[in-house]
């Protein structure tokens, strides 16, 4: 077991321990609380199933993969290996789909390549900014503002370039 | 966004046209199906972590910890609003710790609660890009999948992370405030 299983009981447990000594009514507060999740789901849900449906698009017509091509020497001349340059571009729009690719790079060059530490850094760096964009802007009524969104790519990607060259030199 | 959108969805459609047009209504509801799927998974997660933020939130706990961080998360986000920066707080921590699950509830109501500051563009853009940045002290799952994977040092990439995700957080941090910091917003 690692210590990070033991980590949220305990934290829960103290939790609950400190509230009831400031004579918290636990049951109802947590109720009062879970209560919160189907409303905030309700919101949530149509931008999180237009961002998904548009993903599974993108994949289908193969317009990811030749976007990959297109882009794998722009890649490699920033220093990124162009095995992974199909997980850089996932990233962005699926957690589940990057930890997917992740795995396969493993098993096809071995989980201690340079090749594999790359796509861990990338991986680990990087965040499914498509999908967080339509859950935290799901609030915010009216226009949903797009400089974050290039702001946060910028970001990963520069994390990404900057994660390879580590890679080479730590 | 919505520009994105269109153009993403017309040249998938159209692509699809030529090699398959047959997989354009199925990959549609194969992506639909993954979000019911999503929410139903997170409709579980934020059950559970936002009763056990209320009952923090009514033992004062999330008080303690956000009167400790104000002073800075305040100046970061410019936000006097109490609630939000209690909120932002939770959401920071927990991301930094890798309990992704706490964090998105958090940072979903602070962003509702923001909408009422005067500076709500710059606040909410700010605990975006925060989030984006993905800061994590220990990348838990990736280190497992390279133990799992057979790895001899799994923890080799812990340092090369770390540097990564804190360059791209300054990076955004230095962006917002370019972008929004001079305008009220």
């Amino acid at each position: 077991m690692k210590w990070t299983a033991y980590l949220l009981p305990v934290l829960f447990a103290g939790i609950l321990l400190i509230a009831s000594v400031r004579k918290v009514r636990v049951y109802d507060s947590f109720a009062a609380g879970a209560a919160g999740a189907l409303p905030l789901l309700k919101n949530l849900f149509p931008y999180i199933a237009a961002i998904l449906v548009l993903a599974e698009l993108f994949e289908a017509s193969g317009l990811s993969s030749a976007l990959c091509s297109a882009l794998a020497p722009a890649f490699s001349f920033l220093g990124i290996p162009e095995e992974i340059a199909p997980l850089v571009l996932v990233k962005p729009f699926s957690g589940s789909g990057s930890l997917s690719l992740v795995s396969e790079i493993f098993e096809m060059y071995g989980a201690d390549s340079y090749i594999a530490r790359c796509a861990s850094v990338v991986y680990a760096s990087g965040e499914t900014i498509f999908y967080l964009s339509a859950v935290y802007f799901a609030p915010v009524s009216g226009k949903k503002p797009i400089a974050p969104v290039l702001i946060a790519l910028a970001a990963n990607f520069l994390a990404a370039v900057l994660g390879c060259a580590f890679c080479r030199i730590l | 966004m919505n520009f994105i959108f269109s153009a993403v969805f017309i040249a998938a459609a159209a692509l699809l046209l030529v090699r398959d047009p047959a997989a354009f209504l199925p990959a549609m509801l194969e992506g639909a199906k993954n979000a019911v799927g999503l929410c139903v998974t997170l409709a579980a997660v934020y059950a559970v972590w936002l009763g056990i933020l209320k009952v923090a939130e009514d033992a004062g706990i999330l008080r303690g910890m956000a009167r400790g961080a104000k002073p800075f998360l305040g100046k970061l986000f410019r936000t006097k609003d109490d609630a939000a920066l209690e909120k932002i707080a939770v959401n920071v921590t927990a991301n930094f710790l890798g309990m992704g699950g706490a964090a998105t509830p958090a940072g979903v109501s602070a962003m509702n609660l923001l909408g009422a500051s005067e500076r709500a563009r710059y606040s909410r853009a700010m605990l975006f890009v925060f989030n984006c940045a993905g800061l994590q002290m220990f990348p838990t799952t990736i280190v497992s999948l390279r133990a799992a994977a057979g790895a001899v040092s799994a923890y080799d990439i812990v340092l090369p992370v770390l540097l990564a995700s804190l360059s791209a957080l300054l990076f955004g941090v230095a962006a917002v405030m370019l972008v929004y910091g001079g305008k009220r917003g």
